[in-house]
């Protein structure tokens, strides 16, 4: 039931005219705060690289996230997200960008990682992992990941892009062909992703369920920086007429679905810890449920799970953009305060000490990404114009 | 104008045939607009927008659901608190007794207001649909049979305050239907 007739009267393309003041401030913005973050890094290295690690990964797991719902859609032939699927696009046709905001961490490697300055025969615990966990292995691990992150994103755009010159079907027939071998290797990427920088910065301490717990904020997090982006669209005059609450609905089951989600796995790795009791998985949890690490844990709880699930059940917030944005924008705090408690107390063992690095980092990766995000978005139009699913997609009803 | 049923038993409503979904679609809207409550329609196979077409107002399922679950939640909290922690306070494996065991009983909670969150919905879904039914005045037309195969039917019932034999016959031949048809019960 498409019918290719549907007229929008919206434009296709993002209008840079009048915008190039706020594309400099972004590009001014960003450049000010790398040098600054530069400059800390200069003044306390160690403080530094624990930062741009926690900024880092905040912003690569909404890339993360972003290719995961491309994915998905292509999967499950998704009628709904077309109209959106092009700001997701987008966003996770940053992981080139990603992959040189990487450096920093290449070279602070050793000071996040304890496991690379240990000679092997020292530690029994180490040595029992080191087929995993040696350099080499870890750094083509890495390259393995971004290698594969960029190709997806790259593929998946230029498929989308390429349709909307000449609408032909066969774009979405190779998408779908292609993320089925993508699937796989996106899990095993974020998996063990998750697993080399996160997990490892404590590498006594296991949890099977990392990878999808990491996986689980992405999701989350990935859907709200959508849904922010839509609306900012949408304020600007863009996607009238294309974008409809219709597909706010859906956006926001899918928060509340992953809110659910998130917690399910975040907790049933905690229970599992918590109630098994054995010391060598306890650490991790023992040092983020004592002093204010604690107190930083608890409000983690209420503030990523139960306060946006009580405000997400009722079905009038998913309708309402502004209140289903400002829940959005709730949620990214949780998730940066989520990667601050796995990051930082490893460096700060007694209790949070929040440092002007820690936000330094954040705007740093978070303007440079908005800067190059901002200037491409011209490039292509704002919706898939010519998807053959494009008409149901607008038709949508819940 | 043809009769189903026992035209001495209560007359159930006047019936008409569409041809397919789509015409069925906008004959609901065109009842709707005409201002009728009771009525409805058949179709062999869900058709999307239906509730709206029809102008039916958001379902109270949901509250009813939200109801179960907290009843699920509360029951499990009772049943694991009340023993364990104020009539026989037992410590296992060195876990505390009070509130903050809670993480052992989250499993049994979360459980427990799935399972009657899923009754509700499934019960409650059949309730506000009225059933489960023996029988249905419309089974005593025998074109009607074909509404599990190809037929689509929108059936007007004599219950609704607008309902008049001329009026209303004269709405379903506006729409273009077939087959209008008096169906009584048995």
């Amino acid at each position: 039931m498409s019918d290719h007739g549907t007229k929008i009267s919206s434009k296709e393309f993002f209008d840079y005219q009048g915008f190039g003041g706020k594309l400099l401030f972004t590009v001014v913005l960003a450049v000010l705060s790398l040098g600054l973050a530069a400059w800390g890094g200069f003044l306390s290295s160690k403080q530094f690289a624990f930062s741009w690690l926690f900024a880092f990964t905040f912003f690569f797991t909404i890339a993360a996230g972003s290719l995961f719902w491309i994915l998905v859609h292509h999967a499950v032939d998704a009628d709904w997200s077309v109209v959106v699927r092009r700001q997701l696009e987008n966003v996770a046709w940053l992981f080139p960008v990603l992959a040189i905001l990487f450096i920093p961490i290449i070279f602070n490697a050793p000071t996040l990682f304890k496991w690379m300055k240990i000679p092997p025969g020292v530690d029994p615990l180490l040595d029992g992992k080191a087929a995993y966990l040696n350099e080499p292995f870890f750094w083509a691990r890495a390259a393995f990941y971004f290698l594969f992150f960029s190709t997806a994103a790259y593929l998946l755009r230029r498929n989308s892009v390429r349709q909307d010159k000449d609408g032909d079907p066969r774009h979405t027939w190779l998408s779908r062909k292609m993320v089925f071998a993508m699937l796989p290797l996106f899990a095993l990427s974020l998996t063990f992703g998750a697993f080399d920088w996160l997990m490892g910065l404590d590498f006594h301490w296991f949890s099977t369920m990392w990878g999808v717990y990491i996986f689980a904020g992405s999701a989350l997090s990935s859907m709200c920086v959508l849904v922010l982006l839509i609306t900012a669209l949408r304020s600007a005059g863009y996607l009238e007429g294309v974008v409809s609450i219709e597909h706010y609905h859906i956006m926001g089951k899918l928060m509340l679905a992953f809110t659910v989600f998130w917690a399910y796995i975040g907790f049933s790795q905690y229970m599992l810890i918590w109630y098994a009791n054995i010391p060598e998985e306890t650490v991790w949890f023992l040092r983020r449920n004592t002093g204010s690490w604690n107190t930083l844990s608890i409000i983690l709880v209420i503030g990523h799970f139960f306060v946006p699930f009580v405000i997400l059940l009722f079905q009038a917030t998913k309708k309402k953009p502004l209140l289903l944005c400002t829940v959005a924008a709730w949620i990214l705090l949780m998730h940066i305060l989520d990667l601050y408690i796995i990051v930082l107390p490893t460096y700060h063992k007694a209790g949070a000490s929040p440092h002007w690095l820690d936000l330094v980092c954040l705007l740093a990766i978070g303007a440079t990404l908005a800067a190059i995000f901002l200037k491409r978005l011209g490039d292509a139009p704002l919706w898939p114009v010519k998807d053959p699913r494009l008409g149901n997609s607008l038709k949508l009803r819940n | 104008m043809q009769i189903a049923g026992n035209p001495q038993s209560q007359l159930f409503a006047m019936a008409a045939e569409v041809p397919n979904a789509s015409a069925l679609y906008h004959a609901a809207e065109k009842v709707r607009d005409a201002g009728y409550t009771r009525w409805d329609v058949y179709s062999p196979f869900p058709i999307h927008g239906m509730d709206h077409a029809m102008g039916l107002k958001k379902s109270w399922l949901s509250a009813l659901v939200f109801i179960g679950g907290i009843t699920g939640l509360t029951i499990a909290a009772i049943l694991q608190f009340y023993p364990s922690s104020i009539e026989y306070p037992l410590v296992v494996a060195g876990k505390p007794t009070n509130f903050f065991t809670v993480p052992a009983f989250f499993p049994i909670m979360f459980e427990l207001t799935i399972l009657l969150s899923a009754f509700t919905a499934t019960f409650g879904m059949l309730a506000l649909n009225g059933l489960p039914r023996w029988n249905h005045p419309m089974f005593n037309w025998d074109l009607f049979k074909k509404v599990s195969n190809d037929g689509f039917f929108v059936a007007i019932e004599s219950t609704d305050p607008k309902f008049d034999e001329e009026a209303t016959r004269a709405m379903l031949e506006g729409l273009g239907a077939d087959h209008i048809t008096l169906v009584y019960g048995d």
